[in-house]
């Protein structure tokens, strides 16, 4: 039996509401086609402030600042039952205000791409600094920030006359981010804004697991980005490489890395592809890690202003996971039976969560009993709901509920139940590959940990369809247990007496 | 079945719910012609 352990895990949010404003893909269209609509008007109305974001029970579940457990039993709705004070760090992360994440942009660019306004950059940098997570390479490089400030009259000259995008601070110019190149549309300022954030984030991510896995920067041997960003030039549109880009900027001289996309099902199959390495002995450990999508802020947002709600896709997300050899000390993934949704096996949903539960269980002689909760698509409902996309979630462990009851393996009657015990409220941002079962993995691990949980399945499912390449959907899943041998819970587990037992019985048939 | 033959369809599906392909192959032999049929994401 292959495992890997899950050394670490780190989750952050980036509170980035003027980028929103301007680059999400929903107002940003809006915009271009036809100006400052009603739409467009009624908009910053609806922004929340950093202090509602950092007071909100999705938001603190997802950073780990409010335990899993606790937030199935907060007080819905949630926008109008804040915590008491906002939190800027969890156990898992932080999230990050606007400000210092623009700066973070600018640290990351290594192309003179990003201007930042000096008095913008002063303060933010001098407020970022303060970060405890920060490696040495960063440190350095904030404190070389000097050569992306510019006066303002700059800056303004290359939005008007070099079509720069400019970058909001209060509503005022604050910096820009600049044209790659003059006709290719892969190095265009939208493009290259939103590759930047999405590699900032990864960096945020990437320092969080470094501190959170108490390794050193050095230590880490890959990096595998699993993000839905393209990054490269005309000639080789999303060429990459996020991933090993990340790497250098956190300071990780020994790693190298690569990406890996499909949709929301990239992460689960980044996952996949970096244990496999570790288990194979090919990597010494992978951190399978992604930044956020600038475009997908406030994409469902139309609906939020229309019903008078808070615009709540305001954040970025990241998340970055330590895969590492199974020494029996920390939570492993199973590489036995992980589920994959085959060419062939349709687009009905019952034929997909076969495929992707029942199928791995089964290759186990497992039953859906055997496992505690299952992690499909944790997009937070209340962003989804309003928009008339539903409760994301809920809707597939309903599916799991039905197949379960189909396979025989529960009473119809013991449905709501199951949906009750193992489903996994929603509590990410609609960041697309964010939410893919993986923000589940931190609140699994910790508690697989401390025994109070012995089996979790996350699932990723990807839109492939979206490309326009093919009519199909993607999906994945893997399920996180204790190790083998050892483990913080300590006791025999119900697998291994069933393995003793099935020995037993296999060594007493007659000859 | 018979109440949509001879009828036009215009199947839009969602990866969560039912997919675009799995109305179709449900309606291939309703007598309807599917006109198109797509899957969405809305999240």
């Amino acid at each position: 039996m292959s495992s890997v352990g899950i050394k670490g895990y780190s989750y952050c949010l980036n509170h980035v509401p003027e980028l929103a404003l301007h680059y999400g893909s929903t107002p940003f269209g809006e915009r271009e086609a036809k100006g400052e609509s009603d739409f467009l008007h009624g908009l910053p109305a609806a922004v929340q402030t950093w202090d509602k974001a950092a007071s909100y029970a999705p938001n603190l579940t997802y950073i780990g600042a409010m335990d899993y457990f606790d937030f199935e039993a907060a007080e819905t709705p949630w926008t109008e039952n804040h915590l008491p004070e906002p939190k800027r760090f969890g156990k898992y992360g932080e999230i990050m205000p606007e400000p210092e994440f623009i700066c973070l942009m600018a640290v990351c660019d290594v192309f003179d791409l990003i201007w930042l306004e000096k008095s913008f950059a002063e303060e933010a940098a001098a407020k970022l600094l303060k970060d405890p997570v920060l490696t040495e390479a960063i440190i350095a490089r904030i404190n070389g920030l000097h050569s992306h400030v510019h006066e303002i009259s700059e800056i303004e000259a290359e939005i008007s006359g070099k079509k720069a995008r400019p970058l909001y601070h209060n509503g005022a110019v604050a910096g820009c981010v600049r044209s790659g190149h003059e006709v290719d549309d892969c190095l265009f300022p939208y493009v290259l804004l939103e590759n930047l954030a999405c590699k900032a984030g990864g960096v945020l991510a990437l320092m969080h697991l470094i501190k959170n896995s108490g390794i050193a920067p050095a230590d880490v041997d890959f990096v595998i980005e699993c993000s839905e960003e393209g990054a490269g030039d005309m000639n080789q549109r999303a060429g990459g490489n996020f991933a090993k880009a990340i790497a250098e900027t956190a300071g990780c001289v020994n790693a190298s890395g690569c990406d890996i996309r499909g949709f929301c099902a990239g992460p689960v199959n980044a996952i996949v592809a970096g244990a496999a390495q570790v288990a194979a002995g090919v990597r010494k450990n992978c951190a399978v890690l992604a930044g956020g999508a600038v475009p997908k802020l406030y994409m469902n947002s139309r609906d939020h202003v229309k019903k008078s709600l808070p615009a709540l896709e305001d954040c970025l997300g990241n998340f970055a996971v330590l895969l590492a050899p199974d020494d029996g000390t920390n939570p492993v993934i199973r590489l036995d039976s992980v589920g994959k949704h085959s060419v062939g096996a349709g687009a009905a949903p019952q034929a997909i969560m076969s495929a992707l539960v029942y199928e791995p269980l089964a290759e186990r002689g497992l039953s859906f009993a055997d496992v505690d909760k299952f992690a499909a698509e944790l997009q937070n409902p209340e962003i989804t709901l309003p928009a008339g996309a539903g409760d994301v979630p809920a809707a597939n462990i309903k599916m799991t509920a039905a197949l379960a009851v189909m396979k025989k393996a529960i009473e119809k009657s013991g449905m709501d139940d199951f949906i009750k015990k193992r489903g996994v409220i929603g509590f990410a941002p609609t960041q697309g590959h964010i939410p893919s079962g993986v923000p589940f993995i931190g609140t699994a691990c910790d508690a697989i940990r401390a025994g109070k949980m012995h089996r979790a399945m996350i699932i990723g499912k990807g839109s492939l369809f979206l490309a326009r390449l093919t009519n199909l959907a993607d999906g994945g899943s893997f399920m996180i247990e204790p190790p083998e041998h050892g483990g913080a819970a300590g006791a025999v587990t119900k697998d291994e007496i069933r393995a003793v037992i099935l020995d037993i019985l296999s060594e007493a048939q007659p000859q | 079945m018979g109440k949509l033959a001879g009828k036009k369809l215009i199947l839009l599906g969602e990866r969560d719910g039912v997919p675009g392909p799995a109305m179709e192959a449900c309606l291939q032999n309703s007598g309807a012609e599917i006109v198109f049929a797509v899957s969405e994401c809305f999240v």
